[in-house]
């Protein structure tokens, strides 16, 4: 009987945590690389042009925002999430390096979302390898990183 | 309250329904008894007086079923660790060494560093006490270790719940109370030597002593060094984020460590008069994983590195912590008074090399008053004071204390994590333990507290711009901002002790509090081992937890039982909470992290069941659960960061008779099953369940009318690979460490 009791009553309690209970988000969000995603691990861009910046983004639940940075890689410290390693220039100090850090909202709601922004790399920063890194959040507060690295001539 | 209660009911039915499903239960610890005569002289010494005789009892625990006792008369969940299950459990830290204890966890970096959870709680919240006084370290950091030499700890008091109204604010999850060893009991001098080596990271240390003692003086010096290589694992390679990294020799690069300590101690005691100073300085070295400082993805020259595996190279931390305590005790009629005086420093440097991350200058400027290696240091120095009168009187052990304690902590370094700061805090407190029956005690405290910290401001060295040519003053970003806070605080525990024949009964009921500390507060810069951009918030409240706590205890034949259910709640957990957000000024781009406050309900149990089977024989289960979820907030419905995953251990011990040279062998396997950790909250990840095999065995020898105490483990016996749920590099994916040999040789003179 007491047993019966404790039982209905852990049994009441648990039910009614349940009830107003949405499940909790428990999966980062994905940078999805497709045919149109730019740049890419190992990509060559040019001083002076205008980087078309295009990566699908995807989450379970609800997407937050991304964020995008790109610095030198002179010094071959690593950022890169990717396996494969690129064809990297002599370590060298740098002088001007390119320096971009920016954060972009994504609108409400969405469980995909194209990110695209124009980048443009000035004509007279050093050339060299850099970092391009994208971080992406979702609305719970995963964040993915991306880190690919890149050379600019 | 209901609700509490009911959750309370819940899960004590559902870890009995399931206990024997899952080890998932939790557990109580069982001790071993033995003394060694030395102490049970001074026992009786002392009995002669009736006061000193209870005081002794009560200050230093060396009484044949002291840890019994002890159970029986304190109302909170407490454990009492003594230096034979240190010895015998000996890991690289002394966390580690007690991670055995169920309800005990650690946070655990490289093999040399770690600190304490308790239930699943850490950092701030448990509070670690070295002889009468509270450790200050770096607490906030998950890289950082508990600088305490655990040759120098004799025997250990884990109060596994709020204890704030005893030892004050951190003391909301729990208390580690290490203390020394009792003053030599004979005249003349004796020592010990204690040496060791470990096989996974080619450890090797020890610690010796040297004691006298005549008349009413003593003196003791104490010296403990380690060295050790990097650790391994069982894995060629590992990816941080999808980074591959390939270990040379399976070894962590760049994991390697050192540490020396030394202590001393001169005390004199007299018949009412008793005082000993205490000097103690721990100093420890040790490299970070060089591949991944912090969560960010390295490369390293892997050349140099693997060239030699015990060599500490860039990133590293270096910590000295220097202790003065001076403990003094009168005691008269009824009366026990006692004042502990204590000055602390705690001298911390990460060492890395300048990387420019966010706005940083891609040069690092000569002009800046710092090494380009040196990332952050950090430097506290605390003055505390604690005085209290006991007074035992026929039914009623009546307690008084006040204690104050100011801290002053300066910053350097490239790197910003936390600002300068100072704080001081005063708090006074009564208790009373009323034994009402033979068989019933009830106990009641109450506490007043008051803080004050005070917090400088912080300015970048670089302009927060992507072109620094064109930067104004306001480019430079001040990180913190100068400001005061005041925190007054009021708590009070109730508790009841019965004690029929065999078992015991106890329950209490309390509220604790934690001040929120300077990072909670104040932080506002980016940490780069994680890329994330964690923002304090000046209007913080200080965290106020209210626990039940429940014990049983069985004693009967050839049993002993331990069940140890607990529910907590706090109204205003104080949680760093990761939003969707991404900062661009202060933030360099990277997520945003707020310290906010929320509603937490935690609850969850120990356990432990020990059957001697024949006089040789036993076996022992020890289970723990803690279950953890925030019911308000931007993360409600999610649990709590680091919560160990339900674990347990079966075990059996045999101890034959001595044969030969060979006195009081042991020899003992550990089952630990530990299980799936899914409850996760951002950025953890779920971390799989694994079962480990332990192997311990020992036997003091004798040779030449000599003694000689050796210890022999073998850890992860099947070298496993598995991820530990609490462990600072679970983020990255870097498994425990793989089997290792430990042989320890001890020898008293």
């Amino acid at each position: 009987m007491k047993k019966y009791l404790i039982a209905s009553l852990a049994a009441l309690l648990f039910s009614s945590c349940g009830k107003d209970e949405k499940p909790i988000d428990m999966e980062y969000p994905e940078i999805v690389v497709t045919a149109d995603s730019f740049p890419l691990q190992c990509s060559v861009l040019q001083r002076g042009t205008t980087l078309q910046f295009k990566a699908l983004f995807r989450d379970n639940a609800e997407l937050g925002g991304f964020s995008l940075d790109i610095h030198h890689n002179f010094d071959h410290h690593t950022h890169s999430t990717e396996v494969n390693s690129c064809v990297e220039d002599p370590v060298k100090s740098p002088v001007k390096p390119m320096l971009l850090i920016q954060t972009f909202p994504i609108p409400d709601g969405l469980t995909e979302y194209e990110g695209t922004a124009e980048i443009e790399i000035p004509a007279d920063i050093d050339p060299g390898d850099y970092h391009f890194m994208i971080r992406l959040t979702d609305d719970e507060g995963w964040q993915t990183l991306q880190g690919l690295s890149i050379k600019i001539q | 309250m209901l609700p509490l209660l009911l959750v309370f009911v819940g899960s004590l039915y559902l870890s009995g329904a399931e206990a024997s499903s899952v080890p998932f239960q939790a557990g109580l610890f069982f001790l071993d008894e033995k003394e060694s005569h030395g102490h049970a002289a001074i026992r009786r010494d002392t009995l002669a007086m009736d006061t000193l005789g209870r005081v002794q009892d009560l200050e230093l625990f060396t009484v044949e079923g002291r840890a019994e006792q002890l159970r029986r008369e304190e109302s909170s969940a407490i454990e009492l660790i003594r230096q034979d299950f240190i010895r015998e459990n000996r890991g690289g830290s002394l966390m580690k060494s007690l991670e055995r204890v169920p309800g005990v966890n650690l946070i655990g970096i490289g093999s040399g560093a770690s600190k304490p959870l308790i239930r699943g709680l850490g950092f701030n919240q448990v509070m670690v006490v070295e002889n009468g006084i509270k450790h200050e370290g770096q607490q906030w950091g998950a890289d950082h270790g508990l600088e305490v030499d655990q040759y120098a700890a004799d025997q250990i008091v884990i109060v596994k719940g709020p204890a704030s109204f005893k030892y004050g604010s951190d003391a909301i999850a729990g208390v580690i109370d290490i203390r020394e060893k009792l003053a030599p009991a004979e005249e003349g001098l004796g020592g010990g030597v204690e040496i060791g080596a470990r096989s996974n990271n080619a450890w090797f240390g020890g610690s010796a002593n040297v004691f006298a003692r005549k008349g009413k003086w003593f003196g003791e010096a104490r010296l403990t060094a380690a060295d050790y290589g990097d650790f391994r694992v069982p894995a060629d390679s590992v990816f941080v984020y999808d980074f591959g990294v390939a270990l040379s020799d399976n070894q962590v690069r760049n994991t390697a460590g050192r540490e020396l300590d030394f202590s001393g101690r001169v005390g004199f005691l007299g018949e009412n008069f008793r005082n000993i100073l205490l000097f103690s300085q721990v100093y420890t070295r040790s490299g970070f994983f060089a591949n991944a400082h912090g969560l960010e993805p390295r490369q390293v020259d892997a050349k140099l590195h693997d060239c030699s595996s015990r060599d500490v190279l860039l990133p590293y931390q270096e910590v000295r912590h220097t202790k003065l305590i001076n403990r003094a005790s009168y005691a008269v009629g009824r009366n026990f008074v006692q004042l502990d005086l204590g000055y602390q420093r705690n001298d911390r440097q990460e060492w890395s090399q300048y990387v420019n991350h966010g706005y940083m200058p891609a040069i690092y400027p000569s002009e800046l008053p710092y090494p380009s290696t040196l990332e952050r240091a950090f430097d506290k120095e605390v003055f505390s004071l604690n005085i209290k009168d006991e007074l035992f009187l026929e039914r009623h052990d009546l307690s008084f204390g006040a204690s104050g304690e100011y801290q002053r902590n300066t910053i350097g370094g490239w790197g910003f994590l936390i600002p300068a700061f100072q704080q001081y805090s005063f708090g006074v407190y009564g208790m009373d333990k009323f034994r009402i029956h033979p068989l019933w005690q009830l106990t009641a405290a109450l506490r007043y507290d008051h803080s004050q910290i005070e917090v400088e401001a912080y300015q970048d060295w670089f302009p927060s711009v992507e072109d620094a040519s064109q930067a104004t003053s306001e480019d430079y970003l001040f990180r913190a901002e100068e400001f005061r806070r005041d925190f007054n605080s009021l708590v009070w525990s109730v508790g009841a002790n019965y004690s029929p024949g065999n078992l015991s009964l106890k329950a209490n009921l309390g509220t604790s509090f934690r001040m929120p500390i300077a990072k909670e507060l104040a932080a506002n810069g980016v940490n780069y081992h994680y890329f994330r951009y964690e923002k304090g918030d000046p209007t913080l409240e200080p965290e106020r937890s209210l626990q039940l706590d429940f014990g049983a205890d069985l004693k009967k034949e050839n049993w002993l039982v331990s069940f140890s259910p607990f529910v907590n709640f706090f109204s205003n957990y104080i949680y760093l909470n990761p939003t969707s957000e991404l900062d661009i000024l202060y933030g360099a781009g990277n997520q945003v992290f707020n310290y906010t406050q929320a509603e937490v309900l935690r609850y969850g149990a120990e356990l432990s069941v020990v059957r001697q089977l024949s006089k040789q024989l036993s076996l022992e289960l020890l289970g723990e659960y803690v279950y953890s979820e925030q019911m308000s907030g931007g993360k409600k419905g999610f649990t709590l960061p680091f919560s160990p995953s339900p674990s347990g251990i079966l075990n059996a011990t045999y101890k034959p008779k001595g044969v030969g040279i060979f006195e009081n062998p042991y020899f003992a396997v550990d089952f630990r099953v530990t299980a799936k950790q899914s409850n996760i909250v951002p950025p953890e990840k779920v971390t799989p369940g694994y079962q480990l095999v332990h192997l311990r065995a020992g036997s003091a020898i004798s040779v030449f009318r000599q003694t000689i105490q050796a210890d022999l483990q073998v850890q992860n016996l099947l070298n496993t690979r598995y991820l530990n749920h609490t462990s600072f590099y679970r983020l990255i994916n870097l498994p425990e460490a793989g089997r290792n040999v430990a042989l320890s040789l001890s020898y008293q003179f």
